[in-house]
């Protein structure tokens, strides 16, 4: 029984002590636990491919059984998203073009300038506790640790492991996730009462009036054709009968004792988007990401929900700037200088991931310094 | 030389490990689609109760770490940390079970339960203890509880599977 118990205690211990050896090696990232997790792959995936052939069809019948109605209403929805989606892509597409002629002509890096390497998601991860996905491209590829890597909605995630023919990407919904973002915020507009003619001149003809509601474009930039979209602004310009044309923005002289009720939307300052940075951290498959450390700060007023989200950028970020995240899902408000919490609603669905697409992007400080 | 070719492949781990890659390909296929409740269910983790149930606690906790660390080659999470908890669960499974007077059906199934809802738990605290966050939420209970419930069901056919896995050279004549 002594005998028996010392055995017992023996492999206890060594297996505490391997494990905490093996953990420790991992943790300092040892090339010995990445050649043997890299060798495991090579034997293991013919195996899991033949796994997953078999089991196909167990997998059809089941999800058959359990999604066929959401995937009924998704195709209704998607249609109908196809639908509204074709006219603004037009429109898109010229607009993107546009930004990224003018992000060239002043010297901007931009998303076209950046290589990428497509490829799609072989497997998943098994855990409740890690969002990871696999694909199915590597070091071969120019793929290193890092990369951004996006589907046709926006962002889903960063490279963490590279192997030579498939890497694994952390997705943004993991818990050790984290990115600098933007949140554009709409400007702060305010709507105005002016009092302006509220009875014209008693006249004992019939006059007839125009008003027309003019759009006033403002050229930047010698693009030819290049209206920026932020700088509209719509402005009202009066007609008289008789000829005068009254200023474009301005509704007509004040007069005192003359009021009015013809509420005008003035624009406060620069119609630009406001921009204010924070962190995004994943929290998990079941909650969604929240930026932190935004700001509560006057000029960018309160984030709304379905403000955009995109990467921040810069010397140390690992994603170019303005790749597109999601939008404010909700806002929680928070006392003191802590700012806003923002949940956001991520614009990739992960349910459904299949080809993505790495940039090849490092940041400045990533790069090896040339000679 | 050959005798120690012989003596490999008939031991007794080699098969368990031959059994554990056909189950790590059931678990990374088959069972990463089907999620009830949106809960991965954890076949690994059922070998490793189901082979401490089998073989009683010290083979259970070797048993465990074995598949553990198969298990671990696939995930992100640090290497060693699945078969750390893994070994508990195998060892927790036959040390549990030792009490038992009698054993019967519905034992073994509440106790592959009850070690595989603290497998569930104990994951994520390990987790923690390695620098992951936000890992040791509400979630975990329910997490611990589908799997738990699953592994109940199932655990007579994988034990069967244990026992003819992990069953002596000699007796395997």
């Amino acid at each position: 029984m002594a005998g028996y118990s010392f055995t017992r205690r023996r492999a206890i211990l060594l297996l505490s002590l391997t494990s905490v050896i093996l953990i420790t090696m991992d943790l300092r990232g040892s090339s010995i636990v990445n050649f043997a997790r890299s060798s495991f792959g090579v034997v293991f995936r013919p195996i899991e491919s033949a796994s997953r052939v078999l089991t196909r069809p167990i997998q059809n019948t089941w999800h058959g059984i359990t999604h066929y109605n959401s995937v009924v209403d998704e195709n209704r929805r998607l249609k109908d998203l196809v639908a509204y989606n074709e006219g603004a892509t037009i429109s898109a597409i010229a607009s993107v073009r546009e930004a990224q002629e003018l992000l060239a002509l002043n010297g901007l890096p931009t998303l076209a300038g950046i290589s990428s390497c497509t490829a799609q998601v072989v497997g998943s991860s098994p855990s409740n506790y890690s969002q990871t996905v696999e694909i199915n491209r590597g070091t071969e590829c120019g793929i290193k640790v890092g990369m951004p890597v996006l589907n046709a909605a926006g962002m889903i995630g960063k490279v963490t492991d590279v192997y030579k023919k498939r890497s694994v990407v952390m997705l943004m919904t993991d818990p050790g996730y984290s990115l600098a973002v933007k949140v554009v915020n709409a400007p702060p507009t305010t709507t105005t009462t002016v009092v302006g003619e509220g009875t014209s001149d008693s006249s004992s003809t019939t006059s007839t009036s125009t008003t027309t509601t003019t759009i006033k474009v403002t050229t930047t930039t010698g693009i030819p054709g290049f209206t920026p979209g932020a700088t509209i602004a719509p402005t009202v310009t009066t007609v008289s009968p008789t000829g005068v044309t009254s200023p474009p923005g301005s509704v007509g002289p004040n007069k005192p004792g003359q009021s009015t009720k013809s509420p005008i939307t003035v624009p406060a300052g620069i119609d630009l988007p406001l921009k204010e940075t924070g962190a995004l951290e994943g929290r998990g498959l079941s909650k969604a990401p929240v930026v932190r450390f935004v700001e509560n700060q006057v000029r960018f007023g309160d984030v709304k929900v379905g403000s955009p989200v995109i990467s921040a950028g810069g010397a140390t970020s690992l994603a170019p700037p303005d790749v597109v995240i999601g939008t404010i899902s909700r806002v929680i408000k928070r006392t003191g200088t802590l700012g806003p919490l923002l949940e956001v609603e991520l614009a990739a669905d992960f349910d459904y991931l299949n080809f993505v697409r790495v940039l090849l992007y490092q940041p400045s400080t990533e790069r090896p310094v040339q000679p | 030389m050959m005798n120690q070719l012989i003596f490999i492949i008939e031991n007794r781990y080699t098969r368990l490990v031959l059994v554990g890659l056909m189950f790590l390909s059931l678990q990374t296929t088959l069972f990463n689609e089907m999620r009830p409740f949106g809960v991965c269910l954890q076949v690994m983790l059922l070998l490793a109760a189901s082979s401490g149930l089998a073989t009683g606690s010290q083979t259970g906790a070797i048993a465990g770490f074995i598949v553990g660390l198969l298990y671990d080659m696939v995930l992100a999470t640090p290497l060693g940390l699945c078969a750390a908890v893994f070994a508990i669960v195998g060892y927790l499974a036959g040390f549990a079970h030792s009490f038992v007077h009698e054993s019967t059906w519905w034992s073994r199934m509440l106790t592959a339960s009850i070690v595989s809802a603290v497998g569930m738990i104990l994951l994520p605290i390990g987790f923690t203890i390695t620098g992951t966050e936000n890992v040791l939420t509400l979630n975990v209970l329910t997490v611990a509880l589908v799997v738990a419930l699953f592994n109940a069901v199932f655990s007579w056919p994988v034990e069967f599977v244990c026992r003819w896995a992990l069953r002596e050279p000699s007796a395997a004549r």
